[in-house]
């Protein structure tokens, strides 16, 4: 019984699937003094943040009601923070999904600009818009969600058949598909609206209105979009099929221990591809989501770092699927009340970001902290 | 064999420096009584020394004597405890118990770079050599005080005295293996070291540069450094030791001086010389070789040959094995064991030749494919492939034939424990379903494994390599048990141990391996001790020459 007690406190808790025994009480009260040290990290990033934001000469008081406001100072506001976790949370759940076979998808956000390319390509030259009302934004969603899947399962081929680290060809791939959007939308013969001047940016028509995502509050004008729903309901799937599924299980199997896996008689190297797969579709989506959701067109640079965020989330929520939507929201928020600070309290950009880094800092020191000592 | 140093000899004009500089009260250290030649008195002495690492006893109360001016090999089974060994003289560890004495000082080295002060050197296995940097760079790491020339100069001395050239201006990776090897001994070398360790020094080596390597021990030794070469390679022994010392399951067996020792005793007492208790085996056995050979062939061998990455020959083995008969394989270990089981459990693809499975072409197939085909298999290396450790008991026993308890994805997890806890049941396996499977003993997960791979629907054929290794002697009649039951439903069974008296008495017939080929074919039974012990050693073939041609026109 020892032994089993000691296998539980190592780092083998976060991978495998807890079949069985609850934790007794007392290493409960344990952790609740390892779930405080995150906070104290956080607050001491954020602390560190104050200071950095007065030596610019902003004064704190205009500064952190900016930053307020900017997350929940409005009903406006706080929908924005919302819909900026809802990709956030996608790319999350798609990280801890590939991250369960063992593998590193850090190409977020190339898996979420080809969903983009894809999604705006299917509603306005696919026909969408002259589908019946679901189908007519469903499509492109599904079109974001395979574009995005086979960039991953393109990066999981390599692994399987190559042995290529996946770290490099999904990050290598991001940047691929982060140029095709520039690409897509520099030229007429692909995505760019024909109309040009000078005047007007790199980007394509606006969506057709029946290719949007439907807001769920039509009355009050607020741009809560269906995005939220299907973020939240993907977030319980992949929970479920992470701890209840026999597909879970095998990827568990197959990222602990690849040539037992083999041995046991898994098809590792579908898996492999499978999981990536799987992990690039949650990408892909959630670039669709931000064109038909949010953008309304597609614009070059529009995925503007949501894909490493959402690398980030996935990180912090150390494998748990209810997790993710937790710090996809603290990391949404970070961006409305880092972008109020900036446009209404003239908090240099450049601050903001590091503020921002520093708290990733922190939450990734505190995750490390609380790992260690439970 | 004992060469006379020259007085002209750095090495060992530096010797008697050091051994001066320290008093010895060696007298302390030397329990025999015998009173050694004055260039043979003790480099290094363990005295009881003792390591664990959780449950594993890696060494126990070890007892070792490296004299100067000798060639001290120590033989041992992968597993035997001769890495924890090298690692706690070269101070990578530090044992749990016991004295070493260098010199006849206390020695506690708590870093490897105290090792190379005390004069430790240490070759290991996989070089510790910069590829990008020349021979020369490399033997100015950590070494920043001396002169370049300086060291050039001593480095050419060292090559001159031995007898070969060194290009050292060329980048190492550019070396072959063999001249690698050397610019890492006279890397060691160049401190003038008390003791020079190697650690399964001819492991990287094609055949034809090991008889180079081992003449180069034996001159190092004469220039008065003591060296201890460890390995598992009898041949390499027989050419080069002055003494052996046997470790075995962390126990030095015995230490034996090499004139007039008789190899074969040395692979009895690195295998066992005590019988397992397998009472039951015995009655058993007399009666199986009737029923076995009724049996059709099952699995046929045919040619199968595989290579290493250096190109060497590892195996090219022909055999066949019978349903309802237990077959098995005997050999020292690296003969090719391990890659004929990697083949054979589709883990690994072979160069050429052909596996049958009652007829059927099965030489590429997946281990997907070969458990389809009714093929089981117990894999050498339980916590690498055979199992996973961090996965439940359950899980494990299941991974392969989950659908059994999915319904649209779903996994029903309490009926698949439920199923598990049946198994464990009917196998007598201490463990709960639910728990992960590093909370079982060593014995247990293998029940676990050998309970799966049993459990295979339309088990035809099973293969078992190591099934016992680091069993206890009750798990290990189980383990036998379980196999002869299988047996016993017309399986036929391949059974790879290095522990030769069990597989004597539970084989209906023993292969011996030897340099990757089929030597021998011999009936089971403890009686044939000496003969396959005697194949095993290679019979006086010269095994260094060649790859044991002659062997294999001896066994035709």
């Amino acid at each position: 019984m020892t032994a089993l007690s000691s296998s539980e406190g190592s780092g083998l808790r976060t991978n495998a699937p807890r079949a069985g025994n609850p934790r007794p009480a007392t290493t409960r009260i344990a952790s609740l003094g390892v779930r405080a040290v995150p906070a104290l990290c956080v607050l001491g990033a954020l602390g560190l943040g104050l200071g950095l934001i007065a030596l610019t000469g902003v004064p704190l008081a205009r500064a952190l009601p900016a930053f307020a406001r900017g997350i929940v100072g409005s009903d406006y506001a706080l929908v924005g923070s919302l819909m900026r976790a809802v990709p956030l949370s996608l790319i999350g759940l798609g990280y801890i999904l590939a991250e369960r076979a063992n593998l590193t998808n850090v190409g977020g956000e190339g898996q979420l600009a080809v969903g983009g390319i894809a999604s705006a390509a299917v509603a306005l030259y696919g026909g969408a818009a002259a589908l019946p009302r679901p189908l007519a934004f469903l499509a492109p969603l599904a079109a974001g969600a395979l574009a995005g899947a086979l960039w991953g399962a393109l990066a999981g081929a390599l692994k399987a058949r190559r042995g290529s680290n996946e770290v490099i060809t999904t990050l290598l791939l991001g940047f691929v598909g982060l140029q095709m959007v520039y690409g897509s939308v520099q030229s007429e013969a692909l995505l760019r609206q024909p109309r040009t001047d000078s005047s007007t940016l790199p980007e394509s028509l606006p969506l057709p209105a029946a290719t949007e995502l439907p807001l769920l509050a039509r009355g009050s004008g607020l741009p809560l979009h269906v995005g939220l729903v299907i973020a939240l309901l993907l977030a319980v799937l992949v929970g479920l099929l992470l701890a209840k599924s026999s597909l879970g299980l095998r990827l568990a199997a197959v990222g602990q221990n690849e040539l037992a896996s083999r041995r046991a008689g898994l098809r590792v190297k579908s898996l492999i591809v499978l999981a990536l797969g799987a992990s690039g579709a949650l990408g892909g989506l959630a670039g669709a989501i931000m064109i038909q959701g949010d953008q309304h067109y597609l614009t070059a640079g529009f995925s503007s770092g949501f894909g490493f965020d959402g690398l980030v989330v996935g990180l912090l929520a150390r494998g748990s699927a209810w997790q993710v939507p937790l710090f996809a929201l603290l990391f949404g928020a970070l961006r409305s009340g880092g972008l109020a600070m900036e446009m209404s309290a003239q908090v240099p950009a450049a601050v903001v970001l590091v503020c921002q880094g520093l708290i990733v800092v922190a939450t990734a020191a505190a995750a490390a902290l609380g790992r260690r000592r439970a | 064999m004992t060469t006379a140093t020259t007085p002209s000899d750095p090495l060992a004009r530096a010797m008697p420096e050091r051994a001066g500089a320290s008093p010895a009260p060696a007298s302390s250290t030397h329990e025999e009584g015998t009173t050694p030649e004055p260039e043979r008195e003790g480099a290094l002495c363990l005295r009881r020394v003792g390591k664990r690492f959780g449950e594993l006893i890696a060494l126990d109360d070890v007892d070792l004597e490296v004299r100067r001016g000798e060639v001290h090999c120590l033989l041992g089974e992968n597993g035997a405890g001769k890495s924890t060994l090298c690692n706690i003289v070269f101070g990578v560890q530090r044992p749990d118990t016991g004295t070493l004495t260098l010199l006849g000082e206390p020695y506690t080295p708590a870093r490897p770079a105290d090792a190379l002060r005390a004069g430790v050197a240490m070759v290991h296995q996989h070089f510790s050599l910069v590829g990008d940097l020349s021979a020369l760079d490399n033997f100015r790491l950590g070494r920043a005080r001396r002169r370049s020339d300086e060291l050039a100069a001593k480095a050419r001395g060292l090559c001159e005295r031995f007898g070969f050239s060194l290009e050292l201006r060329r980048p190492v990776e550019q070396l072959s293996v063999g001249e690698r090897q050397r610019v890492e001994i006279v890397k060691c070398l160049l401190d003038d070291p008390a003791l020079l360790v190697l650690d399964e020094p001819t492991a990287v080596l094609p055949p034809p540069q090991i008889a180079g390597l081992l003449e180069l021990c034996r001159q190092v030794a004469a220039s008065g450094c003591a060296v201890l070469l460890v390995t598992h390679k009898l041949a390499e022994i027989g050419a080069v030791a002055d003494r052996t010392s046997v470790l075995r399951r962390g126990r030095v067996v015995e230490t034996v001086d090499m004139r007039g020792a008789q190899l074969d005793a040395l692979v009895r007492s690195m295998v066992g010389r005590e019988v397992r208790s397998l009472a039951a085996t015995a009655a058993s056995a007399s009666s199986a070789p009737a029923r076995a050979a009724s049996g059709e062939a099952l699995l046929e061998v045919e040619a199968l040959r595989f290579e290493d990455r250096l190109g060497v020959e590892r195996l090219d083995a022909t055999f066949s094995v019978r349903r309802g008969e237990i077959v098995g394989l005997a050999g020292v270990e690296g003969n090719g064991q391990s890659e004929l089981a990697a083949i054979l459990s589709g883990m690994l693809k072979p160069a050429s030749g052909h596996v049958r499975l009652a007829g059927r072409e099965t030489t590429r197939s997946s281990p997907r494919e070969l458990a389809r085909l009714g093929v089981g298999c117990v894999s050498e290396d339980r916590h690498a492939v055979g199992c996973h450790l961090a996965l439940s008991v359950a899980e494990n026993l299941f991974l392969g034939s989950l659908e059994r308890f999915t319904r649209f994805g779903w996994l029903d997890r309490s009926r698949m424990s439920q199923a598990a806890e049946a198994v464990l049941r009917e196998h007598q396996v201490r463990g709960e379903a639910r728990a992960p499977m590093s909370t079982l003993s060593g014995g247990n997960q293998q029940k676990v494994v050998l309970a799966r791979e049993l459990g295979l629907p339309g088990l035809a054929f099973l293969l078992a390599a190591q099934p016992t290794r680091g069993l206890d002697v009750g798990a290990v009649e189980a383990v036998y048990a379980q196999i002869r039951e299988a047996r016993g439903r017309g399986v036929g069974v391949l059974v790879i141990s290095s522990e030769l008296e069990e597989l004597l008495s539970v084989s209906d017939r023993v292969l011996v391996m030897y340099r990757g080929r089929i030597v021998g074919d011999v009936p089971g039974g403890l009686e044939q001790h000496e003969r396959v012990g005697s194949l095993m050693s290679g019979q006086g073939v010269d095994p260094i020459a060649g790859l044991g041609a002659a062997a294999a026109e001896r066994a035709a």
